[in-house]
């Protein structure tokens, strides 16, 4: 593929483009990544925001409170350069990077999750109560498949606020779009001046998120078709 | 584990200015770029509320591809792409502060475009049968109710766009970051460091939004 980019926009024109989309594939596989971790965490933060359980109810709240709170870039100069500092470990910037995105992911997706469960009405979870079933079978079977359709178009609008946040992991040196650009953009090539490689960026990042964007407005206007 | 040594930071003038200053800065450019932000996205929402020709598409391309495109490549584009293209030379802060409007705007009109979209039909008819003028409709009617409506959407994106400014620091404006960033490199306290900055973000966003709900109780508020 590397080739032919080169044969069609010739030197250093291609390779510049090459590197950037491979770059991009980190990006992606990183979103991924903290879109999957994020959720997972995200299912058992909604589980206990929602649980009759104080303390569980109490914690959950923290945790998005404080994880909301904390500005996504020192959350990721906390785990990439400020705890691994505390303990004294060698930790990867894929690793540091993860940790802060699936952070910074599960708070915001549990509190998208929390709305869409408070969508379904009270009585919903009093009529599972009334037929004996345990907390866990009413939100598996009667609240999650219902809540689902108030959730799927924010969910789906969060992922690109992390396709966006993963752009800041470059900070701590981890390899993805941005970090190849930033190195294009400053390295004095005739053909990768920063005013090229900025907007060639911003098109790839551009050509990731807007799907993903229009996807959710058309579920979001689905959803208000059908109630 | 190390030991906790977060006095390194306090105890020292030098380091506690530059937290005190950098704070400044981060607030400030913060703030100009929400107003000017707000007026841009004022006027970006009107235009496509007001469907005025071929201003309206370009308004919809310019909120869909700032909404969906990072900050840091915006800002960075900014501060060193255009310098290059155009030739001008801009105190850092300036190009931080165009950076932070152009990206704010982006936001706001999404959300204005969408509250003045929202308002009630009934009451648009109503203002027909009364003959007000379309600019009056905007005005009295259309205007007040949706920054009514719109005002808690539009202060907490207003302080989650605040808790991403911290890429500033990059293009070199002495924001909250870059203090926190020299720290580090001179007393190597990273954990130390970083909590207190977060610490000092937080404490900024708590009071944007106190402020933020005392300008909506001293203006909006007492219509309601």
């Amino acid at each position: 593929m590397k080739d032919w980019l080169v044969e069609i926009f010739g030197n250093p024109t291609g390779t510049i483009i090459f590197q950037l989309l491979d770059a991009s594939q980190l990006t992606i596989y990183l979103s991924l990544i903290a879109f999957v971790g994020g959720g997972v965490l995200a299912l058992f933060l909604t589980t206990m925001r929602v649980s009759p359980v104080r303390w569980m109810r109490s914690l959950s709240k923290g945790y998005v409170w404080w994880f909301q709170s904390v500005p996504l870039l020192m959350l990721l100069f906390l785990c990439g350069l400020g705890v691994p500092h505390l303990f004294d470990v060698q930790i990867t910037p894929w690793t540091a990077a993860t940790i802060a995105l699936v952070l910074f992911t599960s708070a915001y997706m549990s509190e998208v999750w929390r709305g869409a469960v408070e969508s379904v009405g009270e009585g919903q979870w009093e009529a599972g109560y009334a037929l004996n079933l345990s907390f866990i079978e009413i939100l598996r079977r009667i609240i999650i498949p219902q809540a689902i359709k108030y959730g799927l178009a924010p969910t789906v609008g969060f992922m690109v606020q992390i396709i966006k946040g993963t752009s800041l992991a470059y900070i701590i040196g981890f390899q993805d779009l941005m970090l190849i650009g930033k190195r294009w953009a400053n390295a004095p090539v005739p053909g990768s001046e920063p005013f090229i490689i900025y907007p060639l960026m911003a098109v790839m990042y551009f050509c990731i998120c807007y799907p993903l964007a229009i996807y959710a407005r058309r579920l979001e206007t689905k959803s208000i078709q059908r109630t | 584990m190390n030991e906790l040594r977060f006095f390194e930071i306090y105890r020292s003038p030098e380091y506690v200015d530059l937290l005190i200053s950098g704070a400044a800065t981060s607030a400030g450019v913060t703030v100009a770029g929400g107003v000017l932000g707000f007026i841009l996205a004022f006027l970006l929402a009107s235009i496509r509320f007001w469907k005025v020709p071929v201003l309206d598409i370009l308004a919809a391309a310019y909120v869909d591809f700032i909404r969906n495109t990072p900050l840091i490549v915006q800002l960075f584009f900014i501060a060193f792409g255009l310098p290059l293209l155009l030739g001008y030379v801009w105190p850092f802060w300036a190009h931080a502060l165009l950076a932070l409007t152009i990206n704010f705007s982006g936001y706001f009109a999404e959300i204005l475009r969408s509250g003045f979209a929202s308002t009630a039909k009934g009451q648009l008819e109503a203002a027909a049968a009364l003959n007000l003028s379309k600019f009056t409709q905007f005005k009295s009617i259309i205007l007040p109710q949706t920054l009514i409506k719109m005002f808690p959407s539009l202060s907490s994106q207003f302080i989650f766009l605040f808790l991403t400014t911290g890429v500033i620091s990059e293009i070199g404006v002495g924001d909250l970051t870059h203090a926190g960033i020299f720290i580090e490199s001179r007393s190597f306290r990273s954990f130390e460091v970083f909590m207190t900055l977060t610490l000092i973000y937080i404490a900024l966003a708590l009071t944007f939004k106190g402020l933020m709900q005392l300008i909506f109780n001293l203006t909006l508020g007492r219509r309601v």
